[in-house]
């Protein structure tokens, strides 16, 4: 195994994941993420990686990149392709008191572990009450030309399993810090970077190792007045960019961020909507049936009182995701569609 | 690594003791027992849902099992109660189990063979989607390989579950980290009402070890020595590190798929022969006997154990309450706390 050549813990106690901060201690989201993991084996040796070619070659994505110097082979673990097994891997390890991190190259390749994931992993602690602190990990969305089969949104697929726990982030700080609270935690979890923010946000994150985002809880990004737009992942950016526009010509939207779209923090979103009365609901996932949908069905059932127009969705339609520019971009919500839905609620 | 295939395997290490020996059939005669007597039940409409009967296949799951430690885990399916049962499941709690009562060990979240008791006998609470549980016991052998324990995890799954990818994943994964796991295939010739031939184009399981640089070896599961000599060389090759096994240990159902399936698919005259020549109950009694282990009294008092045994868990099953209804959405995640305190418990159930 070529793994074995290399010497295990030759960065030294204290070594940092190769990525680095910039000089101003700035952290992309995908730093931010390797910190995570980083920090979280160095509290506690239970916590072990496994997936396809993180070790030597420190993931397709270069997240755990020297970790394998630090951590050695056994706990940054090289798996041969097999998605089913990852998963029940890491089923039987955490079965025995381990704590693995899965990785998944693409997060399109968590369906060929699909049976294990929601069969066994989301199922398990309910039918037979044994705990399962498994994290499942990888690069979700589009937006990077990588066409059908590397860009999917999987969330809903594995949001109906029920049982596991699933986060989107969309910021550096706050994918280090539910990631680590994922680690932490004594129940099943997903957790999906979106790789369009990889390397395009930074931002300061903190550096206490103890520092935990609570799952479960969405975060107000942008306070506003006249409309709500809840969303998550790499909408949030969009949503933001949208509110800038639209505050030039007086519309005053507040942006709800989800982080965790399983279970979903309603308490959060309601407030927004009792404040604003209109809700425009921003997803990536696929419209029919996708995180939106429940969400909005959450909005109609709850705050119905406080509504002034119809929920609006926004989201792709329930197709492929296409790899021509033209036609991707055509898929996904941009800016101007965003800004054409706050109109639409903003006339109600 | 040679592949090596036997059909005769001789027994390794210390032969049994002679206890030993009748604690063997007293767990044969407990699953027969308990598979014709719940087959009765059913046909009487006397228990709801399903089940999976495992006749005929006895001397593969015990012969499995005894060459386990306690601390050892089981990977089984819902065809391998009796491998549960030797492994020391508690009779009483299995069948409130089938009866949906809350003093199941699933406290009636699943029913029927899809049981498990993984705190106290770590065994795997089975699933259906064969074989969902070799992935795992993946895990559990990874687990063992690090903490230095000398563990071993043992998988069953049956000869349908080797066409499906997670066989090969599994075997694969275990062989290429050497893994202290053996694997059990319980060649009962059916899936469902599809005969070997129409599986798989290899003359046996056991010779696709080769393919996996595993060794592999085929035995007669009508014989639970022979099933036992193999289990415990492998389970110990295992345990010292010297990585895993496949088992393909052949019989027959007697019974359908489950207990709806009259199996009219088996040959009558296959069926009659592993009847006749191959009860896996019957020649490990005569053997007894033949060695002078056991007397017709020996046998008679297992027998009636039986017989008491399985009433007395009857009479648990019944007298056990129900679930309460308003824990249904309990137990979904750890922090609830439903499987770490007494669960609700719905009146109204005493028995007579």
């Amino acid at each position: 195994m070529a793994t074995e050549q290399v010497e295990a813990g030759a960065a030294g106690h204290g070594a940092e994941p190769r990525g680095k901060r910039s000089e101003d201690g700035q952290a992309t989201y995908l730093i931010a993420v390797a910190e995570a993991l980083w920090e979280e084996m160095e509290r506690d040796e239970r916590v072990f990686l496994l997936g396809e070619d993180i070790g030597v070659y420190g993931g397709a994505f270069k997240v755990t990149e020297g970790f394998i110097e630090r951590f050695g082979a056994e706990r940054v673990m090289d798996t041969p392709i097999a998605e089913e097994t990852i998963v029940g891997m890491s089923v039987g390890a955490a079965m025995e008191g381990l704590r693995p991190v899965a990785e998944f190259q693409y997060a399109d390749f968590m369906s060929s572990g699909f049976d294990e994931i929601t069969t066994v992993l989301s199922r398990y602690h309910y039918r037979a009450g044994v705990p399962l602190p498994v994290v499942l990990r990888g690069p979700s969305g589009g937006g990077v030309r990588a066409s059908s089969f590397h860009s999917i949104n999987p969330e809903p697929w594995y949001a109906y399993a029920g049982g596991i726990k699933i986060m989107c982030p969309a910021f550096p700080s706050d994918a280090k810090g539910l990631l680590k609270s994922a680690v932490r935690d004594d129940n099943p979890s997903m957790f999906l970077e979106h790789k369009w923010i990889y390397r395009r946000i930074k931002e300061q994150v903190p550096t206490d190792p103890d520092f935990l985002v609570p799952i479960g809880s969405a975060d107000v990004k942008r306070e506003g007045a006249d409309v709500s737009i809840v969303t998550y992942g790499a909408m949030v950016h969009k949503a933001l960019e949208a509110a800038d526009a639209l505050a030039q010509r007086g519309v005053s939207a507040e942006v709800v961020d989800l982080r965790t779209v399983y279970p979903i923090d309603e308490e959060t979103v309601l407030r927004s909507i009792e404040k604003t009365s209109r809700a425009l609901v921003l997803y990536e996932s696929y419209r029919f049936l996708g995180i939106g949908a429940e969400v909005a069905a959450v909005i109609a059932e709850k705050a119905f009182e406080h509504l002034d127009a119809p929920v609006i969705r926004l989201a792709p339609p329930n197709v492929p995701v296409p790899f021509s520019p033209p036609l991707e971009d055509a898929f996904l919500p941009q800016v101007a569609d965003i800004e054409a839905a706050v109109d639409r609620l903003a006339g109600w | 690594m040679a592949t090596k295939i036997e059909h005769d395997a001789a027994p390794s290490g210390e032969p049994l003791p002679d206890d030993r020996l009748r604690e063997i059939l007293y767990f044969l005669k407990l699953a027969r027992y308990f598979d014709e007597r719940m087959e009765a039940l059913y046909r009487q409409g006397r228990l709801p849902g399903a089940i999976y009967s495992g006749r005929g296949q006895e001397g593969t799951h015990v012969g499995v099992t005894f060459a386990l430690q306690p601390e050892d885990s089981l990977f089984p399916t819902h065809r391998d109660l009796t491998a549960q049962l030797a492994k020391g499941l508690d009779l009483r709690r299995v069948m409130a189990q089938f009866w949906g009562r809350i003093d199941g060990y699933l406290r009636g979240r699943d029913g029927n063979s899809h049981i498990g008791d993984w705190q106290g006998h770590r065994t795997y609470a089975v699933m259906s989607h064969l074989p969902i549980a070799y992935p795992v016991a993946c895990g559990a052998a990874l687990a063992y390989q690090r903490d230095g324990s000398r563990r071993v995890a043992l998988a069953i799954c049956g000869d349908g579950a080797t066409s499906n990818g997670r066989w090969h994943e599994a075997i694969n994964t275990s062989a290429v980290f050497r893994l202290p796991v053996v694997w059990v295939v319980n060649n009962n010739q059916f899936a469902y009402s599809t005969p070997n031939a129409k599986e798989f184009a290899v003359p046996t399981i056991a010779e696709r070890a080769a393919a996996y640089g595993i060794p592999g070896v085929r035995v007669d599961g009508a014989d639970v020595l022979e099933v036992y000599a193999a289990a415990h060389e492998a389970v110990e090759r295992a345990r010292d590190g010297g990585g895993p096994t496949l088992i393909e240990s052949v019989s027959l159902r007697w019974r359908g798929h489950a207990g709806h399936d009259p199996a009219k698919y088996v040959p009558r005259e296959l069926l009659e022969h592993y009847m006749l020549s191959k009860d896996p109950v019957k020649n490990f009694e005569e053997y007894l006997r033949a060695q002078g282990v056991v007397t017709d009294d020996d046998v008679a008092a297992i027998q009636a154990r039986v017989e008491r045994e399985f009433d007395e868990g009857y009479e648990y099953a019944l007298a056990s309450p129900f679930p309460e209804p308003g824990d249904v959405t309990k137990g979904w995640w750890v922090e609830d706390g439903y499987w770490t305190s007494e669960p609700g418990r719905a009146g109204g159930t005493e028995a007579g």
